[in-house]
């Protein structure tokens, strides 16, 4: 009897022991330079090796990621079972874990864009009134709001009908952001070395980062700008000549157009997706063409600074373009920025030019 | 202390050292099998499925097959779901490997583009089933979801025309005005 117990104590000795090694082991490769300690862990491998050509090349994983002791005994567990999913994810949780951590290095970013639209929080964008009364809260919410919640839209919010009050199931969501860093940004590349999407040639002369990614909720990974779509739209029977600049790809998987509504001329005549539509905002008119990265930018998306990169270099009526009738100088004029026309101020034509500087653009449109 | 003590001591000996050898070689164990980015394929396996998958689905103005990631998913599942076919695979490559330095001097992946076509058709005539095997998993694995680890970005669903993920607006009905959609 005596001798059971003492194997007993023994036994849980030394797994106590093996579990103190195994720990200061896991430390060690937690917190081991450049995250070597991590990769050597063969399922770990492909996900070190995706950093290495990257901008953060020089960090450890422990910048980013959360390594609790609970995290790392699940790794270990794990990695002893050899019981990894086919594709390794984050959860919900290190998702959230991880934003404050963006901070710590990109001070700037961080705060434009927690100033800005798109740091609005589960509270905000789940229990706001004038949207659930109008709409059936459903899943596809998350496609562009919570995108990284593990779950349906049921189980952040209640009651799911029309009449509210609405309150978050989750309540430790309330002020975390709908769209954090990680909705627009990946940080590995994928897949081993020969692993190569393809590219859409920049606008520009730099070359888009894949860094700069769309995350998919339905599948789980991030699509790289240079792979995602540009709509095609219309202005009535006209096609818009929308802007290749593939960093524009990204705003348009939430800011998107909508298939005509059925009874439209759009629809009749089989005219197709028009600008404008939904929550669109491609550019008709004046500004046709250009990329909302032309104006919106800064991670806060503000435009306000932007005219001054073009105006009055570009104007035509030798006014100031910032206090001339648009939504730019006040949100209730009839002129919306994205979509005004000449035509829209000048109904009776355009009158002769006086003295505003020419312009090229128009120039070379009126050329045509 | 009785005899039993002393066999317990011994025990216990072998225990801790036991679960210290344990605790150290995770923390080595771990780097030992560092050198490969696979789950199952080595370096060398990995570079011969390449010239293999890539006859099946060569580069054109979209990427070949080991370019969208058709690797990723072959070593995945053969490291899950398809651990049936890991004799295939290791006995296939081998002979595939064989045929090439055989016929032309070379493991295939050294050779032109022109002599591993040659190599895989012959390869495809002498090997008719392991040949099908992989030619079933690279098209599963370029034109299945990305999420299993090949079609990296769906590319091969935009060769298609197909945007992934398309751009849809939300939907448009308000329930205070009655439903439109
Ligand atoms: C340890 C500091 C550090 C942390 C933490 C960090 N970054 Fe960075 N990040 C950098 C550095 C350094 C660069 C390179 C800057 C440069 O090249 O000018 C960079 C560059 C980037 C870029 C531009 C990449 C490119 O390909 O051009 C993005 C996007 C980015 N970081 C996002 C993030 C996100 C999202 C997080 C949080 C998950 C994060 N970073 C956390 C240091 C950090
Ligand atoms: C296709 C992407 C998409 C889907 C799906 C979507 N939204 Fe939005 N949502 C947006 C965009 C884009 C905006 C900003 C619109 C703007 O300001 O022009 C927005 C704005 C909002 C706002 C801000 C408040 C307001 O109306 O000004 C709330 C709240 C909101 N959405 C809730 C929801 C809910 C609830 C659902 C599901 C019923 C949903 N959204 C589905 C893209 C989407
Ligand atoms: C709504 C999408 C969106 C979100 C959310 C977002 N970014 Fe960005 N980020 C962008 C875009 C677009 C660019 C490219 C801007 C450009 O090329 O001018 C960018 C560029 C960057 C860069 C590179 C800057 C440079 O000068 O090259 C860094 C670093 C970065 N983001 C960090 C962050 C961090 C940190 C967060 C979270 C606090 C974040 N971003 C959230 C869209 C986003
Ligand atoms: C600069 C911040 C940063 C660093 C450093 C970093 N990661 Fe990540 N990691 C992320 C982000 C953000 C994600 C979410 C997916 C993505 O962006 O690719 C992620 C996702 C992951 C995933 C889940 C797979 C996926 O793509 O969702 C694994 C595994 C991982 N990281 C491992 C590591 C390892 C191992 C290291 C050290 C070699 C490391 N990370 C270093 C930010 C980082
Ligand atoms: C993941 C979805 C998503 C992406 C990607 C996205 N947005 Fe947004 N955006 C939203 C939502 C949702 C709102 C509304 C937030 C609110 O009002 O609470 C918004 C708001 C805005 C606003 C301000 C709206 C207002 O009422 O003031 C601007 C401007 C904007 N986005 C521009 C952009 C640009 C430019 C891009 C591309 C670089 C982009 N967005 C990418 C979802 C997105
Ligand atoms: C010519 C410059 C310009 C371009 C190009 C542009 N915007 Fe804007 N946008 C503005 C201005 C100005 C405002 C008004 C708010 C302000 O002044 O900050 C605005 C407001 C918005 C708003 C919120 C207000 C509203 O109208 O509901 C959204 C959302 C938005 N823009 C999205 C986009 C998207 C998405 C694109 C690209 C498809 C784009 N914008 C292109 C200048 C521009
Ligand atoms: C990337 C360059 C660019 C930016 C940024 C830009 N515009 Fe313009 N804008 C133009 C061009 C080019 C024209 C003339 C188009 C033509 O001639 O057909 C124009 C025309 C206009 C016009 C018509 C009147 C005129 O004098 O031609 C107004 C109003 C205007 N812009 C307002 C604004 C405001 C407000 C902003 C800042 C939010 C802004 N624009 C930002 C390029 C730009
Ligand atoms: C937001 C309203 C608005 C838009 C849009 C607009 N204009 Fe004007 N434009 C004015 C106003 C106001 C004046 C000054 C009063 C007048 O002459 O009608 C003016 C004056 C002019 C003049 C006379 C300038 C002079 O030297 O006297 C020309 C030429 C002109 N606009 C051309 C254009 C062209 C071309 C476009 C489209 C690219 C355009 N405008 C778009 C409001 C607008």
């Amino acid at each position: 009897m005596r001798s059971l117990l003492q194997f007993a104590a023994l036994v849980a000795a030394s797994l106590a022991i093996a579990v103190t090694c195994a720990l200061s082991g896991a430390s060690y490769y937690y917190s081991s330079q450049h995250g070597q300690g991590c990769s050597s862990c063969h399922e770990m491998a492909v996900y070190g090796a995706g950093m290495h050509g990257s901008a953060h090349r020089n960090g450890t994983c422990l910048d980013c990621h959360e390594a609790s002791l609970a995290t790392k005994l699940r790794h270990i567990r794990v990695h002893l079972t050899r019981t990894w999913p086919e594709t390794i994810r984050l959860r919900e949780s290190d998702v959230f874990a991880m934003t404050p951590n963006c901070q710590k290095c990109h001070q700037q970013e961080y705060a434009s864009w927690h100033a800005g639209p798109h740091a609005a929080t589960y509270t905000q964008i789940f229990t706001n009134a004038g949207q659930n009364s109008r709409q059936h809260l459903m899943d596809d919410c998350l496609r562009c709001h919570g995108a990284h919640f593990n779950g349906a839209v049921r189980d952040l919010v209640q009651p799911q009908n029309e009449q509210g009050p609405w309150r978050l199931v989750r309540s430790d969501l309330a002020n975390q952001p709908t769209i954090p860093c990680q909705a627009c940004h990946q940080v590995h590349s994928h897949g081993t070395p020969q692993t190569r999407p393809a590219a859409r040639i920049s606008v520009g002369d730099e070359p888009i980062p894949d860094s700069l990614a769309f995350y998919d909720r339905r599948e789980g990974e991030h699509f790289a700008v240079a792979a995602l779509a540009l709509p095609v739209l219309h202005e009535g029977a006209r096609m818009v000549s929308v802007s290749p600049d593939p960093r524009s790809a990204l705003c348009y998987q939430c800011h998107a157009p909508r298939p005509p509504d059925t009874g439209t001329p759009a629809a009749l005549n089989g005219w197709g997706s028009q600008a404008g539509s939904g929550d669109d905002r491609t550019p008709t008119g004046v500004h046709e063409g250009l990329s909302c990265l032309s104006c919106h930018g800064g991670h806060n998306q503000n435009a306000r600074a932007s005219c001054k990169n073009c105006h009055p270099r570009m104007s035509n009526c030798g006014l100031d373009v910032e206090k001339m009738d648009t939504t730019y100088a006040d949100a209730k004029s009839p002129h919306n920025i994205h979509w005004a026309h000449c035509e829209d101020c000048h109904q009776h034509g355009i009158p002769a030019r006086e003295n505003a500087p020419a312009s090229p653009l128009h120039g070379a449109l009126a050329g045509n | 202390m009785s005899s039993r003590g002393k066999t317990g001591t011994l025990t216990r000996r072998q225990l801790l050292s036991g679960a210290a050898l344990g605790g150290v070689s995770l923390t080595i164990g771990c780097r030992l099998g560092r050198s490969s980015a696979w789950e199952f394929l080595s370096d060398e396996q990995a570079r011969t499925l390449a010239a293999l998958c890539d006859q099946v689905v060569p580069a054109d103005d979209f990427p070949s097959a080991s370019q969208a990631g058709v690797l990723d998913y072959i070593d995945r599942q053969l490291a899950r779901v398809y651990r049936r076919h890991r004799a295939a695979y290791s006995d296939g490559l081998v002979r595939l490997d064989t045929l090439s330095r055989t016929r032309f001097g070379r493991g295939i992946a050294a050779l032109s583009v022109d002599l591993q076509f040659q190599a895989v058709t012959a390869f495809a005539e002498q090997d008719k089933s392991f040949f099908e095997l992989v030619r079933n998993h690279t098209l599963e694995g370029y034109y299945g979801s990305p999420r299993h680890g090949g079609n990296r970005d769906a590319v091969s669903w935009r060769m298609l025309g197909l945007a992934e993920p398309p751009i849809r607006g939300r939907a448009p009905y308000d329930l205070t005005k009655g439903s439109t959609s």
